[in-house]
């Protein structure tokens, strides 16, 4: 078997702009846009060629008075969340711009079409789920709030659910199903869905983390998760099988040295020869980031245990990634072509876009 | 911050929680606060006595060893009392248990110790009402007990294993009970239910819907102003239900732009707490000082209501109703007093006692049992004593059509109906489960198949959830909106004119020609999800009997602790439960569901008590005679402007919007 390729973290772009920290990115799903949020309340939006040359092309002055802590684009790559710390959750929309509405990445002011009121205090995160239907939010007041998606901007709160007994940082959807997930200051993660003749509900809390959990990504596949947390290590968590509701931590990942604060996962590029599972960006305190590739696991008695960690490697690593700054965020783009960038936001204020490629 | 033990048990998934951090400590402003000295100047700590007290020591002064102490100034403690927890925006809940304890069932039995002492101190029947109030004299014990209360009593008793399933008492019989507990062991005077208050709020309800009505179609579309919650702040439609304390309460300190809409009407409760203060006090000649009104409760948030500085009387340092207990803690009382509530009392299957032949506390005008000897039979106790004013019939369990939390859109649904000089037809529509529905009255077209024009909507809405929604519809449909923060920025940039939003709307509008639906005239908002029947004061589910006590109390279940040590009580709560590792993983999400399902049953049989309540005609006649006789009694015979504001005084209140700026200001990134 030949050695696995090894690969290497570059830098592609370094985007300034931001008078405070940056706190989050979010990449469009289906238009060459990504977009930043920081503690200066306002959202960039930068624009990418092919070529992978990034241009700064808008700014929302959001009109959030705290800062923004959280961006999440919906499906259809029209309309971006934005959660922040005045308990706001924004719903923005373009203008279009007097052309066909278009492909064009330029289009017409950004605008506020909704809001959502609610959270009594900071909101944390937000995301869209996978079908783009529903809406969810976390807040320092510990809640967890689930919107249905409307025509025209408007939204119905569908629950709120109050499991956890600590601040909620992050919530996250699963890939393909209409399961939601929440990190959380009381160091569990908690997994919700709709009872069809009644309301949403917990239906699991994973424990094993022994600090705040800050972070959560589903593998693309949607049978893995994976968490970073204050005590310094990604948990992974496998669904013991389709049918069931129940998760088992399956692998814990060292390496950082300070909190993980974000960890993303994608489809990665594949390697020849094995079931992948995609790759996972971490980051955190340390301004490290690390890249894992996994993979299915291997050998006939493993592949039969239900809860057999995946195989896992560590492909890549980059310290200082914003100098002596904190990385609060990272994300994998998720568009065809594109899926080797990586962008992480630092407490420099910078959002930095990377490429991961073999070496 | 922890629940108290009952409001863990219902389905919190759908409850207002406390918020993080009751930001009452940072508002604590110290006026022992010494003058700003020179830096440098001697420095002061804190010391903590064996009693707990703080003292305030200057360093300077302790260093010098020469015998004397160092003059130590003891520090105010922080108190937190109830109306301190209504001021503050830190939490947007009020079911801090801590604070409960202010109003609790040992509180009860401590005032009726205390009270005890002081009876024959004073005459118990004033003859002259003018008297000053002498301190520490006895005071009449009231209860008042709500029907939702009883219908959860019904309900537990039913579940015991020591009741028949076939012939379980009503809540009827459970008042019974009560009465007799209440009068016999605690010594209360008089027992009532609140029902006729709320036959009394439900009259006024209506009244100010039809005020308001009248205003909204004579001035057009008369919107709200965002009010501050002066004077005449209360108009416009649609009227949203005020009985809901956790719905004012979340009101006041989340939603001001709702507080115009809300209906100025008194609570049953607090309609109560006038009756027994104002109307029963003068004929009985005591003043509200001299009475102690107790409530039983289906709701912790009850509890903050009756602590409302509108319900408290100056002139005779004295609320309304004094304490509130929850009906758990009524069961508590009972348990620890060692009354077995499943054991009938004589006569408690009479649907109706004459006046005279009844107990003291079912007909106590004039005929308070206090001079009479402490010997109750509780059937036919006759009270002897001389009566200075005719006998009056309390009328016992009325029943209100409609809803288990009050009918307050049914009565209004009733009287339009009524009084319509066409006919309405009534239709509903879900919109959301049984707790969201939606009422049409539509002009009778004659023709079956076709609906007349619509003349009213009404909306029964309960549950946290659903209450965010009716709120977003009422102020899109009404053009009212928060105006805390970047909430208002947002909102004013979306509403605009221009804007995206906006745009939609049009397009929305011009695309779909759409039948312009009509807006709410009316919604029925209560916090909890079920309504009041499932109020967060009842008792425990009783599911399986098979196992349990008499006393409804199965042993909690295993704490689940996560790695800070956090316990949750997450069965009790309604919510998941981790599955032992062995157990076959299929079984999670139905051993889920049967919890849910548990709490959920519980609360469809409490519903069923609450409709047990028998109908006595001859109850409800009275109860209407005895209304306008109230109104007569209360208001005077002055000309109809004095009435009317006389009137307003009694069974009326208002609501202030708390200010939310202190959040966020100790909070740490």
């Amino acid at each position: 078997m030949a050695p696995p390729p090894s690969y290497t973290i570059s830098p592609l772009a370094v985007l300034p702009g931001h008078t405070e920290r940056a706190w989050h990115i979010a990449w469009n799903p289906t238009r060459p846009l990504l977009a930043s949020c920081s503690a200066d309340k306002t959202v960039r939006m930068y624009a990418y060629t092919p070529a992978c040359k990034f241009t700064h092309v808008s700014t929302i002055a959001t009109g959030h008075t705290k800062a923004v802590r959280a961006l999440a684009w919906a499906l259809s790559g029209r309309t971006l969340a934005t959660a922040s710390f005045d308990s706001n959750i924004g719903v923005w929309e373009q203008e279009p711009n007097g052309e066909a509405d278009g492909e064009g990445t330029e289009g017409g002011e950004w605008e506020c079409a909704s809001q959502l009121e609610g959270h009594e205090t900071e909101c944390k995160s937000v995301a869209y789920s996978s079908t783009g239907t529903l809406l969810a939010s976390c807040s320092r007041d510990k809640t967890v709030w689930i919107w249905e998606v409307h025509p025209d901007a408007d939204f119905e709160c569908m629950g709120v659910l109050m499991d956890h007994s600590q601040d909620v940082k992050c919530v996250v959807w699963h890939p393909t199903e209409e399961i939601l997930a929440s990190a959380s200051y009381d160091d569990t993660i908690k997994l919700y869905i709709d009872d069809p003749s009644d309301d949403w509900f917990c239906f699991a809390t994973l424990t094993g983390h022994t600090s705040t959990v800050w972070s959560l990504a589903f593998s693309p596949d949607g049978r893995y998760l994976a968490s970073g947390s204050d005590d310094r290590t990604v948990r992974v968590w496998k669904r013991v099988s389709a049918q069931e509701l129940r998760w088992e931590c399956v692998l814990v990942l060292d390496g950082h040295e300070r909190s993980v604060y974000s960890v993303s996962w994608s489809v990665g590029v594949a390697e020849e020869g094995n079931k992948s599972l995609g790759w996972l960006a971490s980051t955190g305190g340390d301004g490290a980031i690390r890249v894992w590739a996994f993979s299915e696991p291997e050998g006939e008695e493993m592949a039969g245990s239900s809860i057999a960690p995946p195989e896992h490697r560590l492909i890549a690593s980059i310290g200082s990634a914003h100098g002596v700054y904190d990385v609060n965020a990272v994300a994998w783009c998720p568009r065809d072509g594109h899926t080797d960038l990586l962008a992480s936001a630092g407490d420099d204020g910078a959002t930095r876009v990377w490429r991961v490629g073999v070496a | 911050m922890a629940f108290s033990g009952a409001l863990t048990l219902t389905d919190l998934n759908d409850f207002i929680t406390p918020s993080q951090a009751c930001i009452k400590p940072v508002e604590q402003l110290n006026p022992n606060k010494p003058e700003e000295k020179d830096p440098g100047a001697a420095a002061t700590e804190i010391q903590i006595d064996r009693s707990g007290a703080y003292y305030e020591v200057t360093q300077e002064s302790k260093s010098i060893t020469n015998g004397t102490p160092a003059p130590a100034k003891k520090l105010e403690q922080a108190q937190i009392n109830l109306n301190d927890c209504l001021a503050c925006s830190g939490c947007i809940t009020s079911a801090e248990s801590v604070l409960i304890t202010l109003q609790s069932h040992t509180e009860v039995l401590t005032f009726l110790e205390e009270n005890e002492k002081n009876r024959g101190r004073i005459p118990v029947i004033s003859s002259t009402p003018d008297v000053a109030p002498v301190a520490e004299s006895y005071k009449v014990p009231v209860i008042s007990i709500a029907p939702q209360s009883l219908a959860s009593l019904a309900a537990a008793v039913a579940a015991s294993p020591s009741t028949s399933t076939s012939e379980h008492p009503t809540p009827l019989q459970i008042m019974r009970r009560i009465r007799a507990f209440c009068v016999e062991v605690l010594g209360f005077e008089c027992v009532f239910d609140t029902t006729f208050a709320r036959h009394i709020a439900l009259q006024e309800h209506i009244a100010e819907f039809e005020e308001r009505w009248r205003a909204a179609t004579e001035g057009g579309s008369d919107v709200a102003s965002t009010g501050t919650g002066a004077g005449d702040s209360a108009k416009g439609l649609p009227m949203l239900a005020s009985a809901c304390p956790g719905w004012i309460c979340y009101a006041e300190k989340a939603h001001a732009e709702m507080l115009p809409f809300i209906s100025r009407t008194k609570s049953p409760q607090q309609v109560m707490g006038t009756l027994v203060k104002n109307w029963m006090g003068a004929r009985w000649g005591k003043l509200p000082n001299e009475i102690y009104h107790v409530t039983v409760m289906m709701c912790y948030d009850k509890k903050l209501e009756a602590s409302r500085t509108d319900f408290y009387s100056d002139i005779y340092s004295t609320r309304d109703v004094d304490c509130v207990i929850t009906t758990g803690e009524l069961e508590l009382l009972m348990k620890e007093k060692s009354w077995d509530i499943t054991q009938p009392v004589p006569g408690e299957l009479d649907l109706i006692e004459p006046p005279l032949t009844s107990r003291g506390a079912f007909d106590p005008f004039g005929n308070l049992k206090s001079t009479a000897p402490r010997t109750i039979s509780t059937s036919t106790d006759v009270k002897s004593l001389k009566t200075e004013v005719a006998p009056i019939h309390f009328p016992e369990l009325l029943t209100h059509p409609g809803t288990s939390s009050g009918s307050y859109l049914h009565a209004i649904i009733a009287h339009l109906q009524a009084t319509s000089p066409v006919p309405l037809a009534l239709r509903v529509q879900t919109v959301r489960g049984a707790d969201y529905e939606e009422f049409m009255l539509s002009k009778d077209t004659g023709t079956s198949g076709e609906e007349g024009e619509v003349v009213f909507k009404g909306a029964k809405c309960y549950g946290f959830r659903n209450l965010q929604n009716v709120v977003r519809r009422v102020g899109r449909e009404r053009g009212v909106r928060t105006t805390s923060g970047a909430a208002g920025r947002l909102g004013g940039r979306a509403g605009a004119g221009g804007g995206v939003a906006a745009r939609l709307r049009r397009r929305a509008a011009e695309g779909k020609e759409e039948k312009k639906e009509r807006a709410y005239d009316y919604v029925e908002v209560m916090a909890c999800p079920g309504g009041c029947v499932n109020g967060g004061g009842q008792l425990k589910p009783v599911i399986a009997p098979a196992d349990a006590s008499p006393a409804p109390t199965p042993p909690p279940p295993p704490p689940v602790v996560d790695e800070e040590g956090y316990k949750r009580d997450w069965e009790g709560s309604g919510v998941a439960m981790t599955l032992p590792p062995t157990t076959n993983g299929t079984g999670v999400v139905d051993v889920t569901q049967n919890a849910r399902w548990g709490s959920k049953e519980w609360t469809r049989r409490v519903e069923e008590e609450y409709w047990r309540i028998p109908f006595i005609e001859v109850e409800n006649r009275l109860a209407d005679g005895l209304t306008g006789r109230i109104y007569d009694d209360l208001c005077g015979f002055g000309d109809e402007i004095e009435r009317a504001e006389t009137r307003r005084r009694y069974f009326r209140t208002e609501y202030r919007a708390v200010e939310n700026e202190v959040i966020g200001l100790a909070v740490v990134w």
